[in-house]
């Protein structure tokens, strides 16, 4: 049982690493193709079916600077997945390390129970959780530039602000019971 | 409870059992809803049900059944190849009216038995509308009885997605104590109730005043229709075991058209029920979408205020606006005893017959074209009908969830304009009326939690500013917690738009403030399009949390931007609004900047930032004292004092750093140890921001140096710089010469000048 540390290895200048989880593989290339075409610094992507990582690039894998869960509401199975690799990770990177980027969340056939216990999933991790439109340019874009954001501050890129601070701003508390709410 | 129980009562049947009959309706409620219900339904259908059984007769007729009854359905290669070719044909083109009739009428009749029938009901794809006789014919088979319930709510489903395209609504409305009955099935009732409340118009008791009267009703004629809502708001309350949703809503209109019958109080924010069918819409779309431009010309038929509207391409049912139609403003088939004459809103064209036809106006069925037509919201605007809002804010609320919450596969609309037109629509009606809809602001709680941050942003952004006054207890979990999330994960762009934002929302509450302020003395009430009523202080509460709210998102962004001047802006513009509360709107509210905000502002390196911070501190500095002199003469507000600390701790920053070079001295925020402000080898480092040396000012002083140096025929020198003395006796004019040429450091200047409270 290989943990993936946030701390084990030193950081490469200029360099952000970013991991990208997600079991069913759709979205995770077109996200890692937009995010290389940053500038401003080097952004290594890393893509992964599922976690514990293989142990033959062990030595050759980079620090990771965020780890991003890529879950597909529309599959019980995405979730599953998910779930089962969070075990692999050093609680270290729950540290404002770790987020959730949650596609097909308007869609008509995913049950409200689903998105729920993702919503649950995320607030026990004190991780934020990210929703993005997979199917239009725009939507990956967009997608690509909050993952950006985030990843800047995880890899220090940003001065006076660590991961830790920014997951405090951005994680759930609760998952919210929007559906009825009485004012009277 | 009693009163319900009288009512039932009253028109229970025979005398005998009336005491039984009544006094048990509360404890075994359904059995008993449903005796008096079959009562209720022989005095009003009785004549409705022979007439149309005789027209099922006739119907059956005329178009002599293609299949004997009880003709084996398996194995049977004839059905099978005559269905898939009607499958076909729905699929691809649709099905003419005629065949909707007749293929309806042998699906619930069960002819083949109840396999076929969900079958054919599956591929009931209209290509242009629904004839209305055929609904109601099948309704009347759904009494029968026979029909398994899943077949039975397969078909209250097609009604509804098929509502739009029925071609007549009157019929219907005739037999809406029948539909009401069904009410009492547990598993149709969402289903039937959202039928009723498409049904429930403020004239719905008019149609069933012809019918002979039963005996209660023969002694009480003009309560007629009264007695009917009487009778089916107390049976839903009745029926009211939690709070379904499709019950409240069905309530909330009948409370809305006879408050007195409806006691229970209905929560102005409802939950939505899904009750469409996506498979039927997607088909129908597509459908709709191959016979082009010409299917919706005939739904829109011959009256649409727009006229290059109904030759849009129908691809969404419910995102295009419905034409205001004339079709269901069709006469029922016999209404003597209407003594007023309505008048259709189609047939009105100016705003001149519209003021003449003002009290007997007859809104469209479908709420939803009001949307599309100026005419009628000036009519919504000026009469206030709370029946026509709520139902407009129902088909409202159902168009949001279903085209950008539920989507089909795909989301759908994304890469349509449609989507697009419609919100911009709503945004247009929204500014019209100056106020947002309760059922977008329900929707755009839901929306806010599953947003991407970019998908119609600019939309989105807008109906977000036009949310009515939150409460404070509320606003947290409504609004800040996604709100924040998103600001804190997308660029500097969307935090940008987020606080331009959330600034046009606090000027939309203050306004609506200072109007019912002016109203209502002190004790407002919003009215607008919510029914919230909240005190003043309930009021103050809510913008001071939504200004705390805003101070904790700047600071923390300034800073994760880098104080980016483009966001700096935003958040002075929110500052601007802030600072005359008070003056501008009468709220008695002051408060103050966050520190994260005022000091990254003092020291930017653009001079209009700190102009402007200038400038926001000489408004505060003038709401404050009028406030000040206010409070001794009334005595009806207060504000706090550490307000007023906080203010002149400010502004003693703001001269000691700008005007008396003492920055870094003991008294103020930012403190240095002397090694260290010794170590950095600064040449008299407490002038390093004032007003010659601050970054944002450096220019405009050396600048001005140049011009002197010109004047004088001197050769250039930078100690010059140093040798202009700041005292603060000597006014802006003996130190800057024509100050004027730098308009920014006069009104500073000024502003600095003036006398702080």
């Amino acid at each position: 049982m290989a943990l993936l540390k946030p701390f084990s290895k030193l950081p490469c200048l200029n360099t952000a690493n970013i991991l990208l989880v997600e079991s069913e593989e759709q979205f995770q290339q077109s996200l890692a193709d937009t995010l290389v075409e940053e500038t401003a610094f080097t952004v290594n992507v890393r893509l992964a079916k599922s976690l514990p990582l293989p142990m033959e690039n062990e030595e050759s894998r980079p620090r990771i600077d965020l780890v991003v869960f890529i879950i597909n509401l529309t599959s019980e199975l995405s979730f599953q997945s998910a779930e089962v690799s969070l075990k692999n990770l050093d609680p270290g990177y729950f540290l404002g390390k770790v987020c959730f980027m949650v596609t097909n969340a308007r869609n008509a056939s995913v049950p409200t129970e689903r998105l729920d216990a993702v919503r649950k999933l995320a607030a026990s991790l004190h991780c934020p959780m990210l929703f993005a439109e997979d199917q239009t340019p725009d939507g990956v874009t967009n997608a690509t530039e909050r993952l950006l954001t985030i990843l800047k501050v995880a890899a220090g890129f940003v001065p006076m602000a660590t991961a830790l601070y920014l997951s405090n701003l951005t994680r759930r508390t609760a998952p919210p019971d929007i559906e009825q709410p009485s004012f009277d | 409870d009693r009163e319900n129980t009288i009512y039932i009562t009253l028109i229970s049947p025979g005398s005998g059992d009336r005491q039984n009959n009544g006094s048990s309706a509360v404890t075994s409620r359904s059995i008993n809803i449903r005796v008096n219900l079959n009562f209720l339904l022989c005095v009003s259908n009785c004549e409705y049900m022979n007439m149309f059984k005789n027209q099922i007769h006739t119907v059956m007729s005329a178009f002599p059944p293609v299949v004997e009854a009880g003709t084996p359905v398996h194995g049977n290669d004839e059905v099978e190849r005559h269905l898939v070719l009607v499958e076909k044909v729905a699929y691809s083109k649709g099905l003419p009216p005629e065949a909707i009739s007749v293929m309806l009428e042998f699906a619930m009749s069960l002819r083949m038995g109840t396999v076929l029938c969900a079958r054919v009901l599956r591929c009931l794809i209209p290509a242009t509308v629904v004839p209305q006789e055929a609904v109601v014919r099948a309704v009347v088979w759904l009494g029968v009885g026979k029909i398994p319930m899943s077949t039975q709510v397969l078909f209250i489903k097609w009604v509804l997605t098929m509502f739009d395209m029925i071609d007549g609504k009157d019929q219907l409305r005739a037999i809406y104590g029948f539909i009401f009955s069904f009410v009492t099935e547990e598993n149709l009732c969402p289903f039937i109730c959202h039928l009723l409340y498409l049904l429930t118009r403020k004239e719905s008791g008019k149609s069933f005043s012809h019918l002979r009267y039963g005996p209660f009703i023969q002694r009480f004629p003009q309560f007629y229709s009264y007695s009917l809502f009487l009778v089916f708001s107390s049976l839903l309350q009745a029926l009211l075991t939690g709070r379904q949703p499709f019950l409240m809503h069905l309530l909330s209109l009948y409370k809305v058209l006879c408050p007195e019958l409806v006691t229970l109080s209905i929560p102005s924010r409802m939950r939505w029920v899904r009750n469409h069918n996506s498979t039927w819409k997607s088909t129908l779309i597509g459908v709709q979408k191959r016979n082009g431009s010409q299917a919706a010309s005939s739904i829109g038929l011959a009256f649409t205020i727009k006229d290059k509207a109904s030759s849009r391409k129908r691809k969404h049912t419910h995102l295009q606006l419905p034409a205001l139609s004339s079709v269901v403003n069709k006469q029922p088939q016999s209404e003597p005893s209407s003594s007023r004459k309505l008048v259709p809103l189609v047939q009105l064209h100016s705003f001149a017959q519209l003021l003449e036809n003002m009290h007997h106006i007859e809104l469209p069925a479908q709420m939803g074209s009001l949307l599309g037509s100026s005419l009628a919201l000036q009519y919504l605007d000026f009469v206030q009908d709370e029946s026509a809002l709520l139902r407009l804010n129902f088909w409202l609320g159902y168009a949001l969830y279903e085209e950008f919450l539920f989507c089909g596969d795909g989301g759908g609309f994304q890469n349509s304009d449609e989507a697009l037109q419609f919100l911009n629509k709503l945004l247009s009606t929204e500014n019209f009326l100056q106020g947002g809809f309760t059922s977008s602001e329900a929707f755009l709680y839901k929306f806010l939690t599953v947003w991407d941050g970019s998908l119609l942003r600019p939309q989105i952004l807008a109906l977000l500013s036009n949310i009515p006054v939150v409460p404070s207890s509320q606003i947290g979990r409504l609004l800040f917690e996604p709100l924040m999330q998103l600001f804190f994960t997308s660029s500097v762009f969307f935090k940008c738009g987020l606080v331009e934002c959330l600034n046009s929302m606090l000027l939309k509450w203050l306004t609506w403030h200072s109007v019912y302020a002016l109203e209502d003395d002190l004790d407002i009430s919003l009215k607008s399009y919510t029914s919230i009523n909240m005190t003043l202080s309930g009021f103050k509460d809510s913008v001071m949390d939504l200004v705390h709210f805003v101070g904790q998102l700047a600071s923390v962004g300034l800073q994760l931007e880098g104080c980016h001047s483009l966001l700096l802006s935003f958040t002075l513009d929110f500052y601007e609004t802030v600072c005359d509360m008070f003056l501008k709107y009468g709220l008695p509210l002051v408060v103050m900047p966050p520190p994260g905000v005022f000091y990254p502002t003092l020291f930017a390196t653009d001079p209009i930032s700190v102009d402007r911070l200038a400038y926001i501190m000489y408004r505060y500095k003038v709401n404050l004292a009028s406030a000040k002199s206010q409070e001794k003469l009334t005595e009806a507000f207060h504000i706090s004092s550490q307000t007023f600390h906080e203010f002149n701790h400010y502004v003693v920053v703001m001269v000691n750093s700008l005007w008396n070079s003492r920055m870094f001295k003991p008294d103020m925020d930012l403190k240095l140890s002397e090694e260290l402000l010794l170590k950095s080898s600064v040449p008299q480092h407490w002038t390093s921001f004032d007003l010659i040396h601050h970054p944002a000012f450096m220019s405009y002083a050396i600048d001005f140096h140049q011009k002197v140096t010109f004047l004088h025929q001197k050769s250039y020198d930078a100690d010059i710089l140093t040798s202009i003395k700041l005292t603060p006796q000597s006014g802006p004019k003996e130190r800057f010469g024509d100050v004027t040429t730098f308009p920014s450091f006069f009104r500073l200047a000024t502003c600095l000048l003036q006398k702080h409270p």
